[in-house]
Order: structure tokens, then sequence, then C-alpha cells
């Protein structure tokens, strides 16, 4: 069965937790197409969550293609998360490697790199809203 | 619901069955010697055939020597405590303990309502405590036997313990008992004020109602020989010309006696009228019970 | 999650307070717990959550206002009522000398809905042998007794009184993880007081603060915390600047960090430049409204309103 867990601490919300969970075991090939996940119930009592939560997050990963329900049955994974094709990958990584040797020869520290990556996601991110 | 009362007073129960059977055991002894005794100096014959004779005199008296001390001293200080112990120690808890203990959240959120968790229990243990009375009455009334037949059961301390009195009492202290626990809500203190309310209320009765449940006979005899007439029961020689009449008051002027009584006769009269407002004063106490419970409920 | 506006909420209050003698222990308390929620009640040590619990379940009669469970009000006192709810209260008392059986028994005579087998086997499960009397059982043990009773006379709202606060971690997560296990099973309605906050988060879809006797903050988890925003703003900000009730705010030098909850038609002011705004987290939320002074919540009745759900939101289902 496959098992969840939670970090109360993490200040994620319980349910988008569960659904990381699923999506990382997706990219890394620990859950496939066809695997059953474990009912409400199963997850509820295993994790000590409101059943709600785990209601949301299935929800939610079916919204996302990624889960249905058969009737009777329980809930099984429809959907497969590929990671990017490699060659996509490879020329951001180029581009990222020559962005970082600009950065070092600019003075920048490691966590000064870190934060303007960081501010400049939340700025995007309140463009895009 | 009755399953659940008898749990919850089944050590009280077994508590007051080992009184009972010590109570047994000190009757038999004592009065297998009473009874020993009373054959062995002829006090029946006595009595049958010379009942208003001095000459059985002697006898008598040497008998009540030897046991009246014992009787009675022993049972009035007994008949003043025990039945009101048994009542208030039975009766303080059943709701006071609940409160106490905080389980009043657990026997009161169950599917029945507190009225009906409360008359159940009610009856429940007022049943036990009637045959518990019944029980202690009949045992020493049988004790007594002897006895009773020198001096007829008027006499204050037997007369709480035979017939119907003791019973009565009992439920008394039982249901002052049971109202003082909800009124204040903790068993030790419920149980003092109980018991201080149940004592006022036997004193009362006894000393101040009693004697006036009927009006009394009035006695006015000459008499030839010396005779004299004191306050308390007839024995042997019965002045009144009857063992067992309850002398109120007495005067010895002169060669005569003057003086009021109770006609020994009027024993179970009495017993049922003490018994009667007794048993009403219990009802009105259990009724206030229910109904207090009641209120804050709803 | 979703809840029928036509369904009979499990819980309603209405303006109901209580009196201790010249002290109110609790007032003015108007609330709602729709069926199949898990309900947080939480609040700090004397805020009036046991009287509240009282006095929804009927044990307790309220000074003013009234309160009802799925539609019947707690007053009634009649078996019916008394059918619709199970209690465990604080410090879960049972009757010392009685054993495990008896307490079952107890609860068997004592509720036409008991449910033995489900009894037997938790008991079985958990390793408490029938025959042991109560008193020899630990803390933990007789927690689980209690809960027990409760879930066996299966009553379609549990309301549990600070059920784990005496309770070890081990045990205290094992009681939670079989009410968790009810809750998914039959769609049972939960009330659970409690004062340690970080525990209700991955427990509760419904929250209600209450400090002092007042309710501060009440309503669906997910509405509230949507409707809430942490603001870094200058230092300068004035309060009523801010597009809503300040909650609580903290200011260093030059800039303020202040718990908003955000009045809905403001906003979109809150893409103020200069001023950050983020989600608030279910701690940081309860943690705020606790700090906050009682009378502040008598103020803010119309804004309490839109936390509620409307008739808009749709039936709960599992």
């Amino acid at each position: 069965m496959f098992r969840f867990h939670v970090d109360g601490s993490s200040g994620v919300p319980p349910y988008l937790q569960l659904v990381h969970q699923v999506r990382q075991s997706l990219l890394l090939g620990y859950l496939q197409e066809g695997d059953r996940l474990p009912t409400v119930k199963d997850v509820a009592s295993d994790l000590v969550i409101n059943p709600n939560t785990v209601v949301k997050a299935y929800r939610q990963l079916e919204h996302e293609g990624l889960a249905g329900g058969r009737p009777g049955q329980g809930t099984f994974i429809t959907g497969s998360l590929s990671p990017d094709p490699p060659e996509a990958h490879r020329a951001l990584r180029a581009s990222l490697e020559r962005w970082l040797r600009d950065a070092d020869a600019a003075g920048l520290s490691d966590e000064a790199v870190s934060a303007l990556i960081a501010v400049a996601r939340h700025d995007m991110k309140k463009e895009k809203v | 619901m009755i399953w659940v009362s008898w749990r919850q007073h089944r050590s009280q129960a077994i508590a007051c069955l080992g009184m009972l059977g010590i109570l047994a055991i000190f009757a038999i002894v004592v009065s297998s010697s009473m009874r020993t005794a009373f054959s062995h100096d002829a006090l029946a014959g006595c009595l049958a055939h010379n009942p208003a004779t001095g000459a059985c005199q002697g006898a008598v008296g040497a008998f009540m020597n030897s046991f009246n001390t014992v009787v009675n001293i022993g049972f009035w200080a007994l008949s003043l405590a025990l039945p009101g112990l048994i009542g208030v120690v039975i009766g303080a808890p059943l709701i006071a303990r609940e409160l106490e203990y905080g389980t009043w959240q657990l026997a009161w959120a169950q599917t029945v309502p507190r009225t009906r968790w409360l008359v159940t229990k009610l009856a429940v243990v007022t049943g036990g405590l009637v045959i518990l009375g019944a029980a202690m009455t009949a045992l020493i009334t049988w004790y007594r036997q002897p006895m009773d037949r020198l001096t007829g059961h008027f006499i204050n301390n037997v007369y709480d313990f035979e017939g119907l009195a003791l019973t009565a009492y009992i439920l008394l202290a039982f249901g002052l008992a049971v109202l003082a626990g909800l009124l204040i809500r903790r068993s030790i203190p419920a149980m003092v004020a109980a018991l201080v309310a149940w004592l006022a209320v036997r004193l009362a009765v006894e000393y101040l109602l009693r004697p006036r449940f009927q009006a009394p006979l009035t006695l006015r005899q000459t008499c030839a020989h010396g005779c004299s007439l004191d306050v308390g029961i007839t024995s042997v020689p019965p002045e009144t010309g009857h063992i067992g009449d309850w002398v109120l008051r007495a005067a010895n002027p002169g060669n005569q006696i003057v003086g009021t009584y109770q006609p020994a006769g009027r024993f179970w009269n009495f017993q049922f009228i003490e018994a009667g407002l007794i048993v009403t004063i219990t009802a009105a106490a259990l009724a206030a019970t229910i109904w207090l419970l009641r209120r804050r409920a709803a | 999650m979703t809840r029928d506006a036509a369904a009979v909420a499990a819980v309603q209050t209405t303006r109901l307070g209580r009196r201790y003698g010249q002290v109110w222990g609790l007032r003015d308390c108007t609330l709602e717990v729709p069926a199949g929620a898990i309900a947080g009640l939480v609040g700090p040590n004397g805020a009036g959550k046991t009287t509240l619990l009282q006095m929804i379940i009927g044990l307790l009669k309220p000074t003013e206002g009234q309160a009802s469970v799925f539609g019947q009000t707690s007053r009634a006192h009649t078996a019916a009522t008394l059918a619709r709810v199970s209690f465990v209260a604080q410090d879960h008392p049972l009757y010392r000398d009685f054993s495990v059986a008896d307490m079952l028994h107890l609860g068997r005579v004592m509720n036409p809905s008991w449910d033995q087998g489900l009894a037997l086997a938790r008991m079985n499960a958990l390793g408490i042998p029938p025959k042991r009397k109560v008193k020899s059982l630990s803390g933990g043990q007789q927690a689980q007794v209690s809960l027990t009773m409760a879930l066996a006379k299966r009553a379609p709202l549990l309301v549990l009184d600070e059920p784990v606060s005496s309770l070890d971690p081990i045990a205290r997560l094992e009681f939670m993880r079989d009410v968790m296990a009810a809750t998914a099973d039959t769609g049972l309605t939960v009330l659970i007081a409690s004062h340690v906050v970080s525990e209700l988060e991955r427990l509760c879809d419904w929250l209600i603060v209450l400090t002092a006797g007042h309710v501060q903050l009440a309503g669906p988890v997910d509405d509230l915390l949507a409707a809430h925003r942490l603001l870094t703003v200058p230092r300068a900000t004035q309060d009523a600047e801010l597009p809503g009730h300040c909650i609580h705010r903290s200011d260093s030098d030059r800039h303020s960090t202040a718990l908003v909850r955000a009045d809905p038609a403001r906003m979109a002011a809150l893409d103020h430049p200069g001023w950050q705004a983020d989600p608030v987290g279910f701690e940081q939320l309860v943690l705020a409204y606790l700090q906050r002074p009682p009378a502040a919540a008598a103020q803010d009745d119309p804004a309490q309103a839109a936390a509620r759900p409307g008739p808009t939101t749709k039936a709960v289902t599992r």
C-alpha cells in the first residue's frame, strides 16, 4: 500500500502535501498508472488526519487528471507525469550554469543567489495574478 | 437501569447483609440465654398464674437485672443512631457522589433522561431498605420476645425497633440524605446535615408528638396497701392492671395513684400513625429531589 | 468539502450564555457546526469551552439563548435528544469500582442504539481485559474505555472535551486515530475542545475560537484561512488603512506585520505597492485570535458573518 506522510510544521496545507507526494512518486517511478491509492479511511487513520483532507487531495488529483475513482473499488492512478524531455532539460541546464558563473563573478554568495531566485519567483507570481 | 442501580449499590447491599449477619449472631447468642433464664426462672408460669401480685416480683427483678443493661442501654444508643446512619450513608452519595466525581456527565449523557435515572434508583434502593428494615425488625422482635412479655413494646427504645418504626426511620434518613446530597453536592457534608435534620425530626416526634397521637386514659385509684405509680412502662406488678401500658404522668398523693397513660393495645395504632407521618415526610423529600433535578435539566 | 444548505446543522447555538453567580462564564455565543464536520473548539483554560459543550449536549441549563442538536433543542432532555449525542467529558469520568465489562453493560442497558460488538472488538484490539476494574487501568486505557463507550453508542454527533490532555503522546495518537477511522466510516460529526492548537490543524475542518466566554472566530477552516492575510507594511501605516480588521499587529523599527481579516470588498487593496501579503497558517491564525482581547469580538459581528457559510455552499460527502 502506498503510504503518505504529513509534516505539521511545514506551513503547507496537509492536502497539498498529499498531492505533492503523489506527483513526486509519479516522477520518481514509485507510483505507476493502474496503482491503487489507499482508501480515505486508511490514510486518515494512518496519518491521524481529517478524512476530508484526503478527499480533497484525491479530488485535486482527479482534477489534474492524475487519479480517478472507480465506484466500489477505490482510487487509482490514471495519468503519469513524465519529466520534461531531455532536450529542454539540457538547454535549461546550460543557461543556468552560465547564469551561476555570472553571479559568482559578480560576487554573490550562495545565500544571496537563493534569495534572489526566491524574490524573482515571488514577483513573477504576483504579476501572473 | 435497574441493573445499573443495583450494581452501583451492590457493595452497600453486601455491607448491610453483613451487618444483619452480625446482628443475627448477637441476637441468637443473647436470646438463647434469655429464653433459658425465662423458662428456668418459671417466669412464664409466674405471669400466667399470678399476673397481678407481687409474688413474681423477685423473679422478674432478677431477670431484668441480668438482661436489662445489655438490652436497653445498648439499644437506646443504637436506636438513636443506627437507622439514621444506615439511611444517610446510603442516601447522601446517591446523587452527591456523581457530582463529586464528575460521573454525572457520564450518567446523564446516556439515553436515559435524568428523571428516569433518579426515579429508578430511588425505587430500587427504597425497596432494598424496606426489606432491610423488615428483616432487622423481625430479628429484633424475635430476639426480644421473652423480655417483651414483661415490658410490652411501648417502652420507647423498643417501640423504635419493633413494628414499623425502624423501617420508617431508615427511609426518612435516606430521603433527607438524598435531598441533602443534591443541594450540598458533597457526600460527607450531606450525610452530616441529613443526620442532624433526621435527629431533630426523630426527637421531636418521639418526645413531643408520640405521647399525643391519641388522647391518653386517666387513672385514679385508691390502693388498700402501698402502691406507687411511676412514669414509664407498667411491668410486674402492673398498676394500671395491664403489663406494657405507657404511663405519661403519675402522682402518688396519700394512698391514691393518679396518672395518665396510653394502653398497650394502642401500640399498632401508634405505629401506623407515626410511620404514616414519617413516610409522608420522606416522600416529600424525595419528591422535592426529583423536582429539583428536573428543573435543573430542562 | 461541500455542505448541503438544506441539511440540518449538527450543532446550532443562538446567543447562548451561562452565568455563575455574578460572572458570565459564556456570553452571546452564536455558532453552527454542519453535519459531517470535524470541529475544533479552541481556547485557553477557563475560556468557557466545557460550559459551551455541556449546554450543547443538554447537561447544563443555559441562562440565556438556546442550543440545538440536529434541529432538536438541547433543553428538551428527552431520550430522543440524548440519543443523538455521545459525550466524553474532561478527565473521562468512569465508575471506578466497575469492571470494564460492567461499564460496557451499563452502556448497553442505557442506550438502545448500543453496538456491543464494536465495543468488545475495540477492547480486544486495545488489549484491555474486560474483567479488569476501571481503577486499575492506566489513564490512557481509561480514556480509551470512555471513547469506546461514546463510539459504541453510535450517535451521529461525538463531543470530546479535551479528550487527550491527560494522555501521553502515544495514547493521544491512538485515541485520535480511532476517532478519524470512525469519522471516515460513518460520516460522524465531531466537536473537539482543546487547548493544544498544533494538533487540531490536521484534524479539523471547522474552527471555533473562544476566549473569556466569547466567540472570537467561527467557521470552516478553509474559508477562514482564505479570508486572512499576513501583511508586511511600513511601520507608519495606520490600522485604518489596512483593508480589513487588524487582528494582531507586531511592530519593528521600520516595518509592521499585521494579521488582517480581509474585507471582501477591499481585497484588491491587498496589492498595495510596498506591501507584502502572505497567506496565514492555521496555528498562526488561531494564536492571533487567542491573543485578542475579548471586547474586540463584540465590535465585529458583521465581519464574523462573512466567515460563515452562505447559501451557495454545497453538501458534505465522504
